[in-house]
């Protein structure tokens, strides 16, 4: 399991990942969040296998989520690429 | 020295099924591929099957429009080889053949699909054309301007990234042998066919081969060389587009009659884009180098995904994961070059557009002539390398 290094970080922030609360922290990214709090699985394959994220980087495509952010319409993101705020609604799969 | 009955230079779709269908002969079968098995246009394309008039044909006037479509025989023919291919391999190809519409937005778009579909008439593929209300019940996620299309059940898509392998790993169970990373270094005429030196990395090696059949795309007219030969066949490159995937929402092969685009949906839930939207060949000292990638420019990427949404409207919406460039061959007439090259008793080439569509078909019919099992028109007459002989009156 990915988990943070220590050091010095504003308070944590909820969001919602599948209807469940998880603690983020200001600044990171929505995929850092994802995998410190053992979510590494972004999707099932045709088969049901497991897919994760790649390069985190924003090249591979694998961590594409639906994300909502309070008063903007829901949209696919790569969760590499966007910081995590506070209200956060993200539908992996 | 080894001996072969028949040595196949190209792991490309059509190299690796005539592979199979030889090997399924009995014959002694060697495939060389130069870099890796299905690496080239076999792998790039975006798996359309399509066997109305393609548009290309028609963008160079009349003259040319009615001679290309005479490669229209061999599209009747290929929707049968696919299905077959289908019942062969089941699920693993991903050979969907749940219909494509060519559509048209403009009055005079729409009477091109007319004089279209008059000619796909005469050699009997059976084109219907839609009106607008036709069209929107078929295919309701089509933009409501468009006016018409044509409508053929046949077509669909097919995953070009597995069924070359699918087709290397039955030739391999069929007793062929595949090699990747070898290639032909130097060729000379021996009493009965070919002795060839194949290299593979510091590797030098001697076989003797009754008959060759080059299936090395875009790159044959290099190939021709070692046989001191012209095969005229072009680099063009193209440009695909994948999007995220989504839920189902296009379930034909689309394609439109006035603007480059292709498009469908794959298994996994992808858009795939193109349509014949240029990239750029890298450039040699004297030629294209077509050991490096063409190049995407961005200004035809941005056409065709223009094309793309004015059609399908709800694709506006959705990521692009990947765009990537291939490189495949044209010639000169725009019907492929297949068949045997009588100035080189024992050499074949099959090269020259249309070879995802058409492959399977290539394949099949070459693996016949090769076998020595038709004495007349194979059906590849059409086609034959022969209409460029004068080209070699010099060479051979």
């Amino acid at each position: 399991m990915s988990r943070r290094v220590a050091s010095q970080h504003p308070g944590p922030i909820l969001i919602l990942v599948d209807g469940a609360e998880v603690i983020a922290l200001p600044g990171e990214m929505l995929a850092s969040a994802l995998l410190a709090a053992d979510k590494p699985v972004f999707r099932n394959d045709l088969e049901g296998k497991a897919r994760g994220m790649f390069c985190n980087m924003g090249t591979c495509g694998e961590c594409f989520v639906t994300v909502e952010v309070p008063g903007r319409p829901a949209r696919r993101l790569r969760a590499c690429l966007i910081p995590v705020e506070p209200g956060m609604k993200v539908q992996r799969g | 020295m080894n001996a072969v009955d028949v040595l196949i230079v190209g792991g490309g779709l059509t190299g690796c099924a005539t592979a199979w269908h030889l090997a399924e002969r009995g014959a002694r079968v060697l495939l060389i591929e130069a870099g890796e098995l299905n690496g080239g246009a076999s792998g790039q394309n975006a798996g359309s099957l399509h066997f109305q008039i393609e548009r290309r044909f028609l963008e160079n006037g009349p003259a040319l429009a009615d001679q290309a479509s005479r490669v229209l025989a061999l599209n009747r023919l290929a929707i049968e080889d696919w299905r077959i291919l289908d019942q062969q391999f089941g699920p693993a190809m991903e050979i969907v053949m749940h219909g494509g519409l060519m559509v048209a937005h403009s009055d005079a778009e729409v009477a091109l699909l007319e004089r279209k579909a008059a000619r796909e008439a005469e050699f009997g593929v059976p084109t219907e054309l839609l009106d607008a209300t036709g069209v929107a019940k078929i295919a309701p996620y089509l933009s409501p301007d468009i006016r018409a299309a044509a409508w053929l059940a046949d077509e669909g898509h097919a995953n070009p990234r597995t069924i070359t392998r699918l087709l290397a790993a039955r030739a391999i169970e069929s007793g062929a042998t595949v090699r990747s990373r070898t290639r032909l270094a130097d060729v000379s005429r021996s009493a009965r066919g070919f002795h060839l030196t194949l290299e593979s990395g510091e590797a030098r090696e001697q076989i003797r081969a009754d008959r060759v059949l080059l299936a090395t795309g875009a790159a044959t007219m290099a190939t021709g060389v070692l046989f001191n030969l012209h095969l005229p066949v072009f680099p063009a490159g193209l440009t695909m587009t994948a999007t995220e995937r989504t839920a189902p929402m296009i379930g034909h092969l689309v394609q439109h009659v006035g603007r480059r685009l292709s498009m469908k949906q794959t298994e996994s839930g992808n858009i795939l884009i193109g349509g014949g939207w240029a990239s750029k060949l890298q450039r040699g000292a004297t030629s294209f180098d077509l050991s490096c990638p063409a190049t995407i420019d961005p200004d035809a990427l941005q056409a065709n995904l223009r094309a793309a949404a004015d059609t399908v409207p709800g694709v506006a919406a959705l990521n692009i994961i990947r765009s990537w460039t291939g490189i495949v061959a044209l010639t000169a007439d725009q019907l492929p070059l297949v068949g045997a090259v009588s100035r080189a008793p024992g050499l074949y080439v099959a090269a020259g557009g249309s070879g995802f569509t058409l492959g399977p078909t290539f394949a099949r019919l070459l693996a016949a002539e090769m076998a020595g099992e038709r004495d007349g028109d194979s059906g590849l007459a059409l086609f034959s390398p022969d209409r460029f002989d004068h080209l070699n009156g010099f060479m051979g």
